[in-house]
């Protein structure tokens, strides 16, 4: 049970890296085909024309993708921040109290946020709702990211429920280095280099 | 129920959930549907999926992911040893010499990267141990670093600003051109303040290196050069109106790349960590715009912005008096809150009555940034303070007096920018006459 979920955990953080580089890759498209497009108007007098469709449009659904997929991966890695200050003057005791008390309130609301877009996303199925732009593809597919990425998220929660109740660490406390992301990846890594250098 | 007590009993609330340790963007979601369930007869869940979706899947707000990942790839490149071997050389001259290379290679960072944590990590890991090694006053090294570390939020690109920019739905490219000139004056603030420290404390600075011909200078400073050709591509094409800020971004990621590739420091490694850092930290951001994009649509249901700003409306407080009341209650939220949240809960709340008191929208963007970037180096939560902390191993009240002056001079630029409002708005008014 342990590997499956923290693959699921895995496997959801990869999707949205993935999803990262899709918008990357497209937006790039995107700026290539105007680099042509005014090279062509320059040499030959008159643009192609290049357009990636609905571009801006798909770059929004992807990320869309990205931060809702990868939102138990952050959540088990602690790079959601919250203020530490209090909590850290807590006895070990207390804290575990309190500790249940945010995971609980996590939990309800993502439950709560999981239902709610479920309901948007079957309301645009059974409308059959389509996207604006010149691909028109049903709304309902990239809406599913917030229903999936809920759904996974209040998974995580009720695993980090578990692990506190019986008295253990949850994850995104253990991973949690410093508050903001990118400031436990730094001095992660300085701390790193310092050992790599000696 | 009356608003007014309404208001207070929402913003104990907040404060209970994020004081309790609540994760951020999970307080946001708590308040809106505490407001909303009991207030008023609204469809709760049917907004919140709503405005959920509409907040998440936008253009603009896609350059979040691709600028973050632009600095991790830059954090893990050679480019922290490249700017100090291409500044160093020329700092012999000017009083304080090798720390305006704290200053200078933030700045530079800072055009590249939307964070100040990054920026001051980047650039520290490199100049820190050189500057102990050659003997600098520690006190003012770690000071110079935390407070030009957080230039990386005002010098475009800046995530802060993406995050605001998307939330008053105002354009991004303009305000980041409107952070150029104010950024570019707390950089003159910073060295000049550096300039006076050493005329006063000549001893602390240890003696000018041999100085190096002018050719060679010049030789070292071709190092400089990637690093100067990425800015202009990114931040002059958004400048020149033939890229969004979003477009700008994917040229960024890919031209950090090949960067990389070249210095050798891309590895299969670097990549994935990169990818996977970017991915969690445009989470967290994202999630917390969510959160307030709910809670902002709450707060219209509930009504209390609108009386903040009748009430604000009334005669009596002037502009500079509101502006004074803001400061302070923002530098004192700013020692227990992050930027990103201070910013999103301003403009789910705040914002009516700042347009009501006829504040210029972009203006006050930059304002907040400033004052935001206050609220990085003071204690106790100042990211820049950790960073410096892991950084140096010095516990955090020596790294907040450290940076103190700096704070101070931040202060001295708000002053700046309410006095000549045109630090903010001259450049974004000459890239739309240009564009147009």
């Amino acid at each position: 049970m342990r590997t499956f979920l923290d693959r699921l955990y895995s496997l959801s953080g990869a999707i949205a890296a993935a999803f990262i580089c899709a918008i990357t890759l497209i937006v790039l498209a995107q700026v290539l085909a105007n680099l042509i497009d005014s090279v062509a108007s320059m040499v030959l007098g008159a643009p192609f024309g290049l357009v990636v469709p609905s571009y801006a449009n798909f770059a929004g659904y992807f990320l869309t993708g990205a931060t809702f997929f990868a939102l138990p991966y952050a959540l088990k890695r602690g790079a959601h921040i919250r203020v530490t200050l209090v909590i850290q003057a807590l006895g070990p005791k207390t804290r575990q109290v309190v500790e249940v008390w945010c995971i609980l309130v996590g939990l309800a609301i993502a439950g709560f946020f999981t239902w709610y877009t479920f309901g948007l996303v079957a309301a645009s199925y059974r409308y059959g709702d389509m996207s604006t732009g010149m691909v028109a593809i049903p709304i309902w597919i990239p809406q599913g990211a917030l229903v999936l990425g809920g759904a996974v998220l209040t998974i995580a929660l009720l695993d980090e429920l578990v692990v506190a109740l019986r008295g253990g660490t949850p994850a995104h406390e253990r991973a949690n280095v410093g508050i903001l992301a990118d400031v436990s990846e730094a001095e992660r890594d300085t701390d790193a280099g310092r050992g790599g250098r000696g | 129920m009356d608003e007014v007590w309404l208001g207070i009993l929402l913003v104990v609330v907040l404060f209970a959930l994020l004081g309790s340790g609540v994760w951020v963007a999970f307080s946001l979601f708590g308040v809106g549907l505490v407001a909303m369930e009991l207030f008023t007869g609204a469809p709760v869940g049917r907004v919140l999926a709503t405005s959920v979706w509409g907040a998440s899947n936008s253009w603009a707000l896609a350059a979040l992911p691709l600028f973050i990942w632009m600095g991790e790839i830059l954090f893990r490149s050679r480019l922290s040893a490249d700017l100090f071997g291409g500044l160093a050389p020329w700092m012999g001259r000017i009083p304080g010499r090798l720390m305006h290379v704290n200053i200078l290679g933030c700045s530079i960072f800072a055009a590249v990267s939307g964070s100040s944590a990054a920026t001051a990590a980047t650039i520290g890991r490199m100049s820190l141990p050189e500057l102990t090694k050659r003997g600098y006053d520690e006190t003012m090294s770690i000071g110079t670093l935390a407070g030009s570390g957080t230039l990386g939020l005002l010098i475009p690109p800046s995530i802060i600003l993406i995050v605001y920019g998307v939330a008053i739905e105002e354009s991004i490219a303009r305000l980041f051109v409107a952070g150029i000139l104010p950024g570019l004056v707390l950089v003159l603030l910073f060295m000049g303040y550096v300039v006076l420290w050493s005329l006063m404390h000549p001893e602390r600075t240890p003696p000018r290196e041999p100085p190096m011909p002018l050719k060679q200078k010049i030789w070292q400073s071709r190092r400089l050069i990637p690093v100067v050709l990425l800015i202009l591509g990114v931040i002059g094409s958004i400048y020149i109106g033939i890229a969004s800020p979003t477009d700008a971004a994917a040229v960024g990621v890919f031209l950090a790349l090949v960067l990389s590739w070249l210095s050798g420091t891309l590895t299969r490694q670097s990549f994935v960590d990169g990818l996977m850092g970017a991915t969690r930290t445009s989470c967290m951001i994202a999630f917390i715009l969510a959160g307030a994009s709910f809670l902002t649509s709450a707060m219209g249901f509930t009504g209390i912005p609108r009386m903040l700003a009748e009430w604000i409306a009334t005669p009596g407080l002037s502009t500079y008096g509101l502006l004074a009341a803001l400061t302070l209650f923002f530098v004192v939220l700013g020692c227990f809150l992050d930027g990103i949240s201070l910013v999103v809960l301003t403009t789910a709340v705040i914002l009516p009555v700042v347009e009501a008191a006829g504040i210029d929208r972009i203006w006050f963007g930059i304002y907040l940034v400033i004052v935001v970037e206050m609220s990085q180096i003071t204690p106790p939560v100042g990211f820049n303070l950790f960073v410096l902390q892991g950084l140096t191993g010095r516990n955090i009240l020596q790294v907040a007096v450290a940076a103190l002056p700096f704070f101070f001079i931040l202060v001295l630029g708000v002053v700046l920018l309410v006095a000549f409002p045109e630090l903010a708005l001259w450049l974004p008014e000459k890239m739309a006459q240009m564009q147009s």
